[in-house]
């Protein structure tokens, strides 16, 4: 039994090879976030566009300019770790959330409601599946030992949670009309 | 993906791909004269503890589910061959995680935090295979299960923390238990009557943060009455017990330890216990309550004998032995606490060693080697405050992030491994030396002592994070 001293440290999954997997994986996640928060944010403007409700309208419109910001940061992230966005992923966005349209139309017109509550409804569980992306994101942060993508992202979180609340607010406050007097919110 | 351990240049370490520890320098770092210090190995993911066997092997643990408890890596159990720098992986364990090894007789013995219950495990190393030895000790709250150590009788010995982090499950423990175990609460090792005092707070898992009543010893939202009486039990939290290393005749010697995370017998066989402080915060606060070493002196008493365990003071006391609500503990931030218990123990105190708040205590081990030199002397880890999330205090944001040698006789410590400036490496741009020293054990051959370094955390007002892959294993040498 000896301390073995000549060799020089030991590196413990830091090698060059281990870690640029680990980075292409987190590039992978970050392509998928991407695409959730364009989906997000372009059904957010064309529900923004159907919402009669002046304040709900504003309120819709305030969190698809920080939807935009949030998916400028996703693209910038991916850069930060030495990796380029997809263009492709821009165009499957928009298409998923024309997808998520017609969801929430048959989600809607089975459960009884009528009217633009039912993309209200929907843009909720977007937001969740975009907030969720990123919130994976801040802990792949942590995961790589890298501050410039977690500290980012938990700024994003932040300010998606209280968007997720504002949307869920609305839904829960315009439900009773759309379901029980098919009215418009 | 299988692991991959590769030999690096010093000079490799200076642009390691983590950014929130981009190099490892023991430049950084101060030791006394006549030793040096150099990093072993590098990107151990939340190393929780450690420990050698007889040949010179090094276990390591990666906690998996740690401090916070956010992300989870691979709570893997490594063995790292100090003469060779092979490394290889034993187990991995579940949720939580590891946060205590021994090695005997072939085996090494691990304590695991778990998910509502931490336990006892061996792993007998020729096969891996891993046997429960203890389960069902109260866990899935705030605080961590020790190391396991074997005493001169041949027993072992461990700990278990508290389940609350300062008497009342409360909201500011909310992934570790609020959401992930609502039903968590602390248990007594003897029986206590309550005063009634009952925690108003918000309720963070309700679809509105209505208010929530907890009392002590009640998952949270559940209030207690006064004059009711909760019974004792022998897997009690905060306690301290010892059993034969099947697992066999586990008896509890004491409670009331609130976060005993580190355990060591001198070579007299008296047992000590590491422990650390209340926190200044939340609807419960208690402010400048020492962290300490306590002397279980009832280790000492034949197995099998101990009818009534020690009390340490939790949830009652501080380390100093006056009341949570002294008016020398009144908190800066959050809401004074009242008292819990009607009819309190009897005090096991004076702590053998007190040390400044929010230090925090970690793994520890007497020096048997008059090789190394300080023979006898306690080697403590201190990982490092969380302030400004755990107290306002400005003088508590660089305390700890040092191992401190102690001698127990004099009650004297100081510093023996440390930054040249205060705090972790990361708090100084261009530093690169300790960030959180976690534990420290010396090498069998009793010329070197092992330090465990967490890594990197990052501690804000309002939350505290850690990156993986930033853990160190240093090791300081006499020369």
């Amino acid at each position: 039994m000896a301390t073995e001293k000549s060799a020089g440290p030991i590196l413990l999954e830091l090698d060059e090879a281990t870690w640029d997997a680990q980075i292409d994986r987190a590039a992978s996640w970050l392509g998928d976030t991407l695409q959730v928060q364009e989906k997000f944010r372009k059904f957010a403007e064309d529900t923004a566009s159907e919402m009669r409700e002046p304040h709900i309208k504003k309120y819709l419109q305030d969190i698809i300019e920080r939807a935009r910001a949030h998916e400028e940061l996703v693209r910038g992230l991916i850069r930060t770790i030495g990796r380029e966005p997809s263009g492709g992923r821009s165009l499957a966005g928009a298409v998923l959330a024309k997808g998520g349209e017609l969801i929430a139309d048959v989600v809607g017109l089975v459960g009884g409601a009528r009217g633009n509550w039912k993309d209200l409804r929907q843009l909720l569980i977007e937001s969740q599946d975009a907030l969720g992306a990123f919130a994976i994101v801040e802990q792949l942060g942590y995961a790589l030992g890298l501050p410039e993508l977690a500290d980012p992202a938990f700024r994003a979180v932040a300010e998606k949670t209280k968007d997720h609340l504002l949307i869920q607010e609305f839904v829960l406050e315009m439900g009773p009309v759309a379901i029980l007097m098919h009215q418009h919110a | 993906m299988p692991m991959t351990a590769t030999r690096a240049s010093r000079d490799a370490l200076r642009r390691l791909p983590t950014s929130a520890r981009p190099a490892v320098d023991p430049a950084g770092v101060v030791v006394p004269e006549g030793y040096e210090v150099e990093p072993v190995l590098v990107g151990l993911s939340f190393p929780c503890g450690m420990g050698f066997a007889d040949d010179g092997s090094l276990f390591l643990l990666e906690g998996g589910s740690t401090w916070p408890t956010r992300p989870y890596m691979p709570a893997r159990i490594l063995r790292l061959d100090t003469a060779s720098g092979e490394v290889d992986e034993i187990g991995v364990e579940v949720l939580g995680g590891p946060r205590g090894v021994a090695a005997r007789d072939g085996a090494i013995y691990v304590t695991v935090k778990g998910g509502y219950h931490a336990h006892l495990d061996r792993y007998d190393l020729k096969t891996k295979e891993r046997t429960v030895l203890v389960d069902g000790l109260p866990s899935g709250g705030w605080h961590e299960p020790s190391d396991p150590v074997f005493g001169p009788d041949g027993l072992i010995y461990f700990g278990n923390g508290s389940v609350s982090q300062n008497g009342v499950c409360l909201p500011q423990g909310f992934t570790v238990d609020l959401a992930k175990h609502p039903e968590a609460c602390d248990v007594p090792g003897q029986d206590v009557t309550l005063t009634g005092n009952n925690v108003w707070s918000r309720d963070p898992t309700m679809p509105f943060p209505f208010l929530a009543e907890t009392g002590p010893f009640k998952p949270f939202g559940t209030p207690a009455k006064k004059g009711e009486v909760i019974r004792g039990q022998v897997k009690c939290s905060s306690g301290l017990w010892r059993c034969h290393p099947d697992g066999s005749g586990l008896e509890l010697l004491a409670w009331g330890l609130r976060n005993p995370y580190g355990l060591a017998f001198d070579e007299a066989g008296e047992l000590y216990a590491s422990d650390n402080d209340f926190e200044e915060k939340g609807e419960r606060a208690i402010a400048d309550d020492p962290d300490r070493i306590w002397h279980v002196k009832n280790a000492t008493a034949p197995h099998g004998s101990v009818a009534t365990p020690s009390w340490y003071g939790f949830p009652d006391l501080c380390g100093d032995g006056l009341p949570a609500w002294h008016e020398s503990h009144r908190p800066r931030k959050g809401k004074a606490a009242e008292p819990l218990l009607e009819d309190p123990p009897p005090w096991a105190g004076p702590a053998a060693y007190l040390e400044k708040p929010h230090s925090c205590m970690t793994h520890m081990e007497f020096c048997r080697s008059d090789a190394f030199g300080h023979h006898g002397e306690l080697f403590l880890a201190q990982f490092g405050t969380y302030a400004p999330l755990n107290t306002p205090d400005p003088a508590a944001l660089d305390r700890g992030f040092r191992v401190l040698r102690i001698n127990m006789q004099t009650g004297v410590g100081e510093p023996f491994l440390r930054n040249r400036e205060p705090g972790p490496a990361s708090a100084h741009p261009g530093s690169a030396g300790l960030e959180r020293p976690v534990d420290c054990k010396f090498h069998p051959d009793g010329r070197s002592l092992y330090v465990l370094d967490f890594g990197v955390t990052a501690v804000a007002p309002t939350h505290v994070v850690a990156y993986a892959r930033t853990g160190v294993v240093w090791r300081v040498t006499r020369i």
